[in-house]
């Protein structure tokens, strides 16, 4: 018997939005769907792309993170070759928290030097994320955008320090990931803050936050899939692809605490908490997923056929 | 007896002694002197508006971070903060300091008042009955004197709330009641004399003889129970609820209200907790319950309160909205009395402000049309964002200060008090979050039964600030979700209008009856969708800004 | 489509009677349209509101319930696509697998293992669900006697993975206690009978939805009732748009015939079982059955099952408690704000942002903000003073200096006289912590001499 099957067809389409690559690299094409996920209907030109996080600053590694990639954590530029080349990353995250007054304190110009570099020894797209502290990023993020050789997406961008990027990408050609805490309106906020700048929409990613499975992913996941449905349902403000980084995964005590050994093996169980994050974000609907232990790459990107 | 050495304070202009009771602040000494005196903080040393010039042995009350040093030098201090020690200490409540009177909180409309009349009270042999319309608001009390023999309105007058004292907003003065040893007494003791005193300047304004027969009185929960002697703390915790909904007629003399110890002392029901008898009697005016379409009300004062419905179903809540549009929580702001800015122009290509002030002298600060004038001129000038934060931009008066960025408006040496009158980040956020509060209310209830924008055929805007608003300023800021303009209608102090109503024609004080228990009271603080919708609102004009965009070009989005 | 509240008020009789418990029939209506009551409430209600809302009120997604007593699963009965609609109210069972042909001492081991996948989380106890038995020896008897062992050994309802023999005599052996019946889908007659009979629980397994209309009704036929529909996807993909397809179904088009809880077999050789299932969670999967009882696979899916099928309408909340911004010492300054999420990520933010290393502490108080707290007397000089005493601070700091929220200065004096701390009112703004923390002079931090 064929059986008439439901379709959920929308007047909106998801904005196509580049990260560019360097010279012989493949830039990061996302959005451009106007269906949810996990349908069949729709088009979906592009499937959603997983990259790797390079992190700069002084940190423990979680078990599953130090048998993995542990002999790379000093060395960020060989760390990046090696997600690229080997793991099969399509963009890196590439984090300056090495500036941050409690992990290096490095200055802003050794920041803007080791993202020069970065750029310059893989052809992959990259977003470089500040440190975290607000001031230091405000010195950070001009002198990123003026060291890049080429385009990048600086990360992030919310209602406190948008001015500054976006005057930042706009004098350098970068993009800007804009960020909210969790909540749908502030999302459209920040977009529509950038908007009447003049910041150019397709290069605006966004990132609502992702909070780590058992600590608030949950949210997250909601909050992702309002944001494809009003976007999809017209509101052009929502309609961006969105990135999410798993980073908070890690941060999850089950990640990574070896002692507790009913909950089994500290190194697998590291590596599937970050997958299940991820895997929640796809289901979701994020187009970009920003994850850390090189096997979840291929894991992740496996199921991101939707 | 106090001895020799016992201080004495004096109050100027009105020249009250009172004597000096070690320990007390000089706004303690104010309050029992009968010293009008603002103090919207009830006290707490937050709001730095109780500014008085000294002259004597005083100590504290000189906070720098309020007063400057040239203030400090020319004996001002803050009366909260202020100990007078000993001697004679003379103190000057200055101008800005001191509540004043105006007619403005009077007038409204009554759409519904075209019935025959029928008085509540059949003249009785003897004397000509009066009847007495009561307005018990948070912030001020109004009245009106109406001819029970024709239903003439003889006199119209107000007063400051004299429970200020005890705090601006109404929870302060639960709290107040409750902490204070024997504050509830007290709270109640000031609206009681407060009544008295306007009843009596009612009966000072007609040359006619009478008596006081009935008198209908419509306030919100808190005030309505503190007048009928009811315990108000319930209303403050979780689930909210008023000890009682209805208040049973009874005479002034069991109330204890001297002023007119016979009549017939009718409050209009309450709803719920935050939702009082002022917008059972906003409802009565508005007319909304007798029509098929549905209207909405906000009655923008000390607290918003909103009503949606039609004659069948109503539901109304109160906003939690703060009171910017009365002047509080705003550093120069001041409620709409002689000196308060009004209106606010911005040149477009300077950002350089021009305003008119109510009574046309130096203006003193700036009132609730005038905030919100100055917020939408603000931002169509593109000297704040969509998130309230502040832009500098060519030659605008835009400034760093210890509270944040500012915006003057008018320089110290330009104004009445000889400090600037500005406008903070830190003030439009206050301002941000009371207007979010109002309009997420309306959409709150909208969403709560199921309707869209489009049927709400009318929208009445009642409170003494909705008879002065520019509603253009209004839906450049978003108070309001985004109507028509034409679809509005002010209503002035429709409160007193509907009692005023309730008077003349007691087939109107039934139908407020009727319609109380039939409109449903909603907790926003239950509603799970306010949060969200209240984030929504806050931001300029809206985050969904493509409705106000069409109404404000006319265009009707929401038809 | 649900009904608004106002379409279901112009049902009601509109005479605001207050017979159904409400104050008003609006009340009333607005409680129907959040699904929280029903009709039959009303004893005015005409019949053709009663008709008109029951239907509308009945969940799209049937209930099937496998177990008995504590143990109970249900799948199905759920009424939306989204969480955020409105809530997924089932959780996603989780089945691990066993085989009636281990030797004895391997299938008394894996027994104790899949019992052991219990976790305590966030206060809940969160498990396996049901064992899942595999019949690998053909064998009726063998069959039966693993099925009763397993029941004895972990208590949880059973899903019998057998063909009719073993089925029926697996069915005997565990009388009472309600397993779900899974035969290979070529057994369907006779097992479909089997269920009608003993009115048990039916798991139908076709190839996809087609295969799945013609086999639900053939079930149907037979007399079997609660059904759980398997659409036999052979990779990941093909299982969650199965999974999404047969939701949609029941959700958007109202197709009685197809309506049902799913379920999947992610045993072998099925390929990437754990990604399957851990997309399988959020999107709609009913049951789902696993060979891995591996702890650091179960623990994952076991808090996305958690995270997924809370009610998203609760308020964000952040743990209270002691929360340390930067490198702390003891003589950083201490702040207090409440434990509402916007309040928390905010204040949070603005400590941060000074670089005056800080200890924040979270209130509890249901998740309102400061002023919402203050007002509802949750976050009240009581609750602060017993705070300071109760959770730690004493020992991480040598001073006795609290920052209070500027909104609530008023509560200084009480939380003054009734703890043993100085108290400092900070702003009224969050964004005016940074220059405020950097312009407190550092003696206001110093160990307390008294």
């Amino acid at each position: 018997m064929t059986v008439a099957l439901p379709e959920q067809r929308f007047p909106g389409r998801i904005l196509p939005v580049t990260l560019p690559a360097g010279p012989g690299g493949s830039p990061v094409t996302v959005g451009g769907q106007n269906a949810l996920p996990c349908t069949p209907e729709g088009e979906r030109p592009n499937l959603p792309a997983v990259g790797m996080e390079v992190r700069t600053g002084a940190e423990e590694l979680p078990p599953s993170l130090r048998s993995a990639i542990g002999e790379l954590a000093a060395d960020p530029v060989s760390l990046a070759r090696r997600c690229v080349s080997e793991w099969g990353a399509r963009f890196l995250f590439l984090d300056l928290s090495l500036c941050h007054p409690d992990s290096g304190g490095r200055s802003v110009a050794d920041g803007a030097a080791l993202a020069r570099e970065v750029l310059d020894a893989v052809p992959a797209p990259v977003i470089v994320g500040g440190c975290g502290d607000e001031e230091v990023d405000a010195r950070l993020f001009p002198a990123v955008a003026e060291a890049a050789p080429r385009p990048v997406f600086l990360s992030y961008a919310e209602e406190k320090n948008y001015r500054l990027l976006a005057g930042a990408a706009l004098a350098y050609g970068h993009g800007l990931v804009s960020w909210s805490p969790i909540d749908i309106n502030m999302a459209k906020q920040i977009n529509l803050l950038l908007a009447d700048l003049g910041f150019p929409a397709d290069r605006v990613i966004m990132d609502p936050l992702t909070g780590g499975l058992g600590y608030g992913l949950e949210y997250t996941c909601s909050i992702v899939e309002r944001i494809r449905l009003s976007g999809l349902q017209g509101d052009a403000m929502l309609a961006r692809p969105v990135l999410c980084h798993l980073g908070d995964a890690w941060k999850a005590r089950e990640a990574s605490d070896a002692s507790e050994t009913s909950w089994g093996d500290a190194d697998r169980r590291g590596r599937r908490w970050e997958e299940t994050t991820g895997l929640a974000c796809l289901a979701a609907g994020a187009d970009l997923l920003v994850c850390r232990h090189p096997g979840n790459v291929a894991r992740l990107s496996g199921a991101a056929w939707r | 007896m106090p001895d020799a050495g016992a201080g004495v304070v004096r109050f100027f202009p009105e020249g009250i002694d009172v004597p000096l009771s070690p320990g007390d602040s000089l706004l303690a000494h104010a309050l029992r002197a009968g010293v009008p005196l603002l103090a919207p903080c009830g006290g707490e040393s937050r709001c730095g508006k109780c500014r008085v010039g000294v002259a004597g042995a005083v100590k504290g009350g000189d906070d720098p971070g309020v007063l400057s040093p040239a203030e400090r030098a020319a004996g001002i201090r803050l009366a909260c903060r202020c100990v007078p020690l000993s001697g004679k200490v003379s103190v000057t409540v200055l101008p800005e300091s001191r509540p004043a009177r105006l007619a403005a909180y009077l007038d409204g409309k009554d759409m519904a008042g075209d019935g025959p009349f029928l008085p509540l009270q059949r003249a009785a042999a003897g004397c000509r009955p009066f009847g007495v319309a009561l307005d018990l608001g948070t912030s001020t009390l109004a009245g009106a004197l109406v001819d029970l023999s024709d239903g003439a309105v003889l006199a119209r007058a107000s007063s400051d709330n004299p429970q200020m004292a005890c705090g601006e907003d109404l929870i302060s003065r639960v709290v107040f009641a409750e902490e204070t040893p024997g504050g509830f007494e007290f709270l109640r003791e000031r609206l009681l004399r407060g009544v008295e005193n306007l009843v009596a300047r009612l009966l000072s304004r007609t040359d006619l003889r009478g008596e006081v027969t009935d008198v209908c009185a419509a306030g919100n929960t808190v005030i309505s129970h503190v007048l009928y002697g009811l315990d108000p703390s319930p209303i403050r915790r979780p689930p909210y609820r008023p000890v009682q909904k209805e208040y049973p007629v009874a005479t002034g003399r069991a109330l204890g209200i001297a002023a007119a110890p016979d009549a017939q002392w009718r409050i209009f029901p309450s709803l719920g907790g935050f939702v009082g008898g002022d917008v059972v009697a906003d409802i009565l005016a508005s007319g909304m319950h007798r029509d098929e379409e549905v209207s909405l009300l906000f009655d923008v004062g000390t607290n918003g309160e909103v009503a949606l419905g039609n004659r069948d179903w109503r539901i109304a809540c109160s906003s939690s909205a703060g009171p910017a549009f009365e002047g509080g929580d705003i550093g120069c702001g001041m409620r709409a009395y002689p000196g308060a800015i009004e209106s606010v122009r911005i040149d477009r290509a300077t950002g350089v402000p021009s305003f008119t002030v109510i009574g046309r002298g130096r203006p003193a600060g700036l009132c609730g049309s005038g905030i919100l004038d100055l917020c939408a001129e603000m931002f169509r000038a593109g000297l704040v964002d969509r998130a309230g934060r502040f832009a500098r931009r060519g030659d605008a008066p835009l400034r760093s200060t210890d509270r944040g960025e500012a915006y003057v408006v008018v320089p110290a040496d330009r104004s009445a008090t000889g400090r600037e009158v500005t406008l903070c980040e830190a003030d439009l956020k206050s301002i941000l979050r009371t207007k979010a509060a109002l309009c997420a209310a309306a959409e709150a209830m909208l969403r709560a039964v199921g309707l869209p924008l489009g049927s709400v055929a009318r929208v009445y805007v009642a409170g003494g600030f909705g008879n002065f608003l520019d509603l253009r300023s209004a839906l450049t800021i978003g108070l309001f979700p985004p109507f028509p303009l034409p679809r509005f209608l002010p209503l002035g102090n429709a409160s007193l209008a509907g009692a005023i109503g309730a008077l003349r024609n007691r087939r109107r004080w039934k139908e407020a009856l009727e319609l109380a228990p039939a409109t449903l009271y909603h907790d926003l603080s239950s509603d799970p969708a306010f949060m969200e919708l209240y984030q929504r609102a806050l931001f300029l004009p809206h985050t969904d800004e493509e409705g106000y965009r069409a109404a404000l070009a006319g265009t009707g989005a929401a038809t | 489509m649900a009904l608004t509240a106002l379409e279901i008020y112009k049902l009601l009789p509109k005479t605001n009677c207050k017979d159904c418990g409400f104050p008003t029939c609006l009340a009333f209506a607005m409680q129907m349209a959040a699904g929280k009551a029903t009709v039959e409430l009303c004893p005015h209600a005409s019949e053709e509101a009663k008709e008109t809302l029951g239907s509308a009120a009945a969940p799209p997604l049937p209930k099937v319930t496998i177990g008995t007593g504590r143990d109970e699963v249900i799948l199905g009965d759920e009424t939306v696509l989204f969480r955020h609609e409105k809530t997924f109210y089932h959780p996603t069972a989780i089945a691990v697998s066993v085989s009636d042909d281990l030797p004895p001492d391997a299938f008394g081991e894996r027994l104790r293992a899949i019992r052991a996948l219990s976790f305590e989380r966030v206060g809940q106890r969160i498990g396996v669900d049901l064992v899942a038995l595999r019949c690998g020896s053909g064998d009726p008897v063998a069959y039966a006697k693993a099925a009763a062992a397993a029941l004895e050994a972990t208590g949880l309802p059973l899903v019998l993975l057998a063909p009719p023999g073993p089925l029926a005599a697996a069915a005997d052996a565990v009388e009472g206690s309600r397993p779900l019946l899974a035969p290979p889908a070529a057994d369907l007659g006779a097992a479909a009978k089997m269920a009608a009979e003993r009115k048990l629980p039916l798991r139908v397994r076709a190839d996809g939805i087609g295969g799945l209309y013609d086999a639900l009704r053939a079930a149907r036929a037979a007399g079997a009732k609660e059904l759980v529909a398997d659409p036999a996807p052979g990779d990941s993909r093909g299982a969650v748009e199965g999974s999404v397809q047969i939701r949609r179904l029941a959700i958007l088009s109202r197709n009685r015939d197809l309506a049902c809880p799913t379920a999947f077999d992610l045993g072998e050789p099925f390929p990437e079982p754990f990604g399957t299932a851990a997309l399988l969670i959020p999107k709609y999967g009913s049951l789902l059955v696993l060979d891995t009882a591996d702890p650091a696979d179960i623990l994952p899916l076991l808090t996305l099952r958690q995270n997924v099928f809370t009610d998203p309408q609760r308020p964000i909340q952040v743990e209270p408690g002691v929360y340390a911004v930067g490198n702390v010492t003891s003589s950083s300054p201490v702040l207090i704000t409440t434990n509402f999420s916007l309040t928390y990520f905010t204040v949070r933010g603005d400590v941060e942002a000074s670089r005056v290393p800080a200890y924040l502490l979270i209130a509890d108080v249901d998740g309102m903000s400061v002023l919402t707290a203050w007002a509802a007397g949750k976050f009240t000089g009581e609750s602060i003073a017993k705070m300071l005493s109760g959770c730690g601070i004493g020992e991480k700091v040598g001073h006795r200096t609290l920052i209070l929220p500027g909104m609530v200065a008023r509560l200084s004096g009480r939380i003054e006289e009734l703890s043993s701390w100085r108290v400092l009112v900070g702003p009224q703004e969050s964004s005016a912590i940074p220059p405020y923390l950097r312009r407190l002079p550092p003696a206001a931090f110093l160990p307390a001499n008294a």
